[in-house]
């Protein structure tokens, strides 16, 4: 089947999307270097600067989130694949405003390896870089170096952004980063694949009455295959689990996340998260903070990730600060 | 008197890398299908166009300066894990010191293991994982047993060569352990691993570049 999507040459498709997301937003964020998204008004001397790194197809993810109490500079990489270290380490010495910078990476091979390639390759500049590793999937095992990073480097991002942004020094920013990531669980639920944008073909296949919990971020296989369920069902399946692996007790104080896919309708998300909302109130769970909406897609991929995070005062305060980033804007 | 591998020696082997390359990217990206997102024959032209660009004539003279421009641009590459590893490789084999061989091929093998090291600087995989490291591996060493033997820089490669595609012709019957594709387990088991294919078609191109025009190196 031909690929219905508006493209124009799928070599181009990345450039023209960073190009169209910086012209969207023209007083918060511009391309710089070599297709670099960075801020359009670059953070004043003196603070840590926020740096990340990941392939595109995901958008608004991750250049999404560059702006004014989050990112600093986002290296977008071709489609679903690690950008190289050379524009990692451009992007790490753009964000250098004499504080140091913490280098936000999601944990995936592709992204950890340049990452690592990047920090040898600062160390040896002598650059002041401290890096963070988001790995919250629980799909992926005990084993946290298994772990996936989803869409919980949104609170990561947040919560670093807003540390660095109040000019607390790396040391601060990065502890309080490490402190959300051990605090965040998430699950990915799938329920129909998507087409890669550049060599039109279905990135996994799915029964039509099926669904598969587990799911990474570019349709990679999961554990829990199974026939498709309600709403209520399926939130109240991923709920227990993450509960579990948080293990979450009552009167605890949690921001939930669930986070759509691509092609999972507004209307879908809300009925999950409504019943989350349930489950948590019949456990004597506080869900204090909340967030439904895309932030990480891939492609027109059916489903949706939900993210549970244990706060305390100061990462509730962070979350709060202000944010103008494009698709996250807290006033 | 140090064996050497001048730059237009491996100026040649690189030119012959990057032909076997672009004849097979088609079937590098089909193999890529199987447990990942099938773009891996189009990275790997990619790499191939770099590592040509940085032994072009008109460029850098010296071999190592030749082998680090490499490196830095197959990583600018931008295609996740493939790129980043095969420049890093590249890149690694320039820190071998300049006299480490008593003949060409010891000098060439030198070089390889100098790069292998850096990749595993990088990466845990070993032979077994259904990574790259299934063809690398037992390249290098059959390259290294060639050389201790006191075989040519031409029969070195060739063992080099036929070790890769051994090695790749065995990642048919084992399961993903790293990357993207572990998450499939059984699934990538009967396929041959892309990175494997990818390292094995670079030492066949390695052999046949090395081989045409003048052949063996005077210092061998």
């Amino acid at each position: 089947m031909r690929m219905k999507k508006f493209i124009n040459k799928p070599e181009n498709v990345v450039l023209e999307l960073l190009e169209g997301l910086a012209l969207s937003h023209p007083d918060k964020i511009r391309l710089a270097g070599s297709n670099l998204v960075a801020r359009a008004v670059p953070k004043a001397k003196g603070k840590v600067g926020v740096v990340t790194l990941g392939g595109s197809g995901h958008e608004p993810g991750l250049s999404g989130f560059v702006g004014e109490g989050m990112l600093d500079v986002s290296v977008a990489g071709e489609i679903f694949a690690a950008p190289g270290a050379p524009r990692c380490l451009e992007a790490i010495r753009m964000a250098e405003y004499g504080a140091g910078v913490l280098f936000i990476v999601l944990n995936h091979a592709g992204d950890v390896l340049s990452a690592n390639i990047t920090m040898d390759m600062a160390r040896r500049e002598g650059l002041n870089v401290k890096m963070t590793l988001t790995h919250e999937d629980i799909a992926g095992g005990p084993n946290p170096e298994d772990r996936r990073g989803l869409v919980g480097f949104l609170p990561v991002f947040k919560v670093a952004g807003a540390a660095a942004e109040e000019g607390r020094p790396l040391e601060a920013c990065f502890e309080i980063a490490e402190r959300m990531g051990r605090n965040m669980r998430t699950l990915a639920v799938a329920v129909r694949t998507a087409t890669h944008p550049s060599t039109g073909q279905p990135i996994f296949e799915l029964g039509d009455d099926e669904m598969e919990i587990g799911m990474g971020q570019h349709g990679e296989a999961g554990t829990g295959r199974m026939m498709l369920k309600t709403a209520n069902e399926t939130a109240e399946i991923v709920l227990d689990m993450l509960l579990k692996d948080l293990d979450v007790k009552a009167g605890e104080e949690l921001l939930v996340i669930v986070n759509g896919a691509g092609a999972t309708t507004l209307m879908e998300l809300f009925l999950l998260f409504r019943h989350v909302h349930q489950i948590l109130q019949a456990r004597g769970v506080k869900l204090i903070r909340s967030a439904v909406d895309e932030f990480i897609t891939t492609q027109e991929q059916a489903g949706f990730q939900l993210m549970i995070a244990r706060m305390d005062a100061e990462l509730i305060r962070l979350w709060d600060a202000p944010s103008n980033a494009p698709y996250f804007v807290v006033r | 008197m140090s064996g050497s591998i001048t730059k237009d020696e491996f100026a040649r082997m690189i030119t012959g890398a990057a032909a076997m390359i672009r004849a097979r990217h088609a079937a590098l990206s089909a193999l890529d299908c199987v447990a990942g997102d099938g773009d891996h024959g189009a990275t790997m032209l990619r790499v191939a166009q770099q590592l040509e660009k940085a032994f072009a004539p008109g460029g850098e003279e010296d071999l190592r300066a030749c082998l680090r421009e490499a490196g830095w641009s197959v990583l600018g590459v931008d295609g996740g894990a493939s790129s980043s590893l095969f420049g890093i490789f590249f890149g690694g084999m320039a820190d071998a010191p300049a006299d480490a061989g008593a003949t060409g091929a010891s000098q060439l093998a030198a070089m390889f293991e100098a790069g292998l090291a850096t990749v595993r600087k990088q990466t845990k995989a070993q032979p077994g994982d259904k990574t790259m490291m299934d063809a690398l591996v037992p390249a290098i060493a059959a390259l290294r047993a060639a050389a201790d033997a006191g075989k040519g820089v031409k029969e070195s490669l060739y063992d080099a060569a036929a070790a890769a595609r051994t090695g790749t012709e065995g990642t048919r019957h084992l399961t993903a352990r790293y990357g993207r594709a572990r998450l499939l387990g059984e699934k990538t088991r009967g396929h041959e691993d892309p990175g494997a294919a990818s390292m094995s078609l670079i030492f066949e191109g390695f052999y046949d570049g090395f081989g045409e025009s003048k052949g063996e190196s005077g210092n061998a």
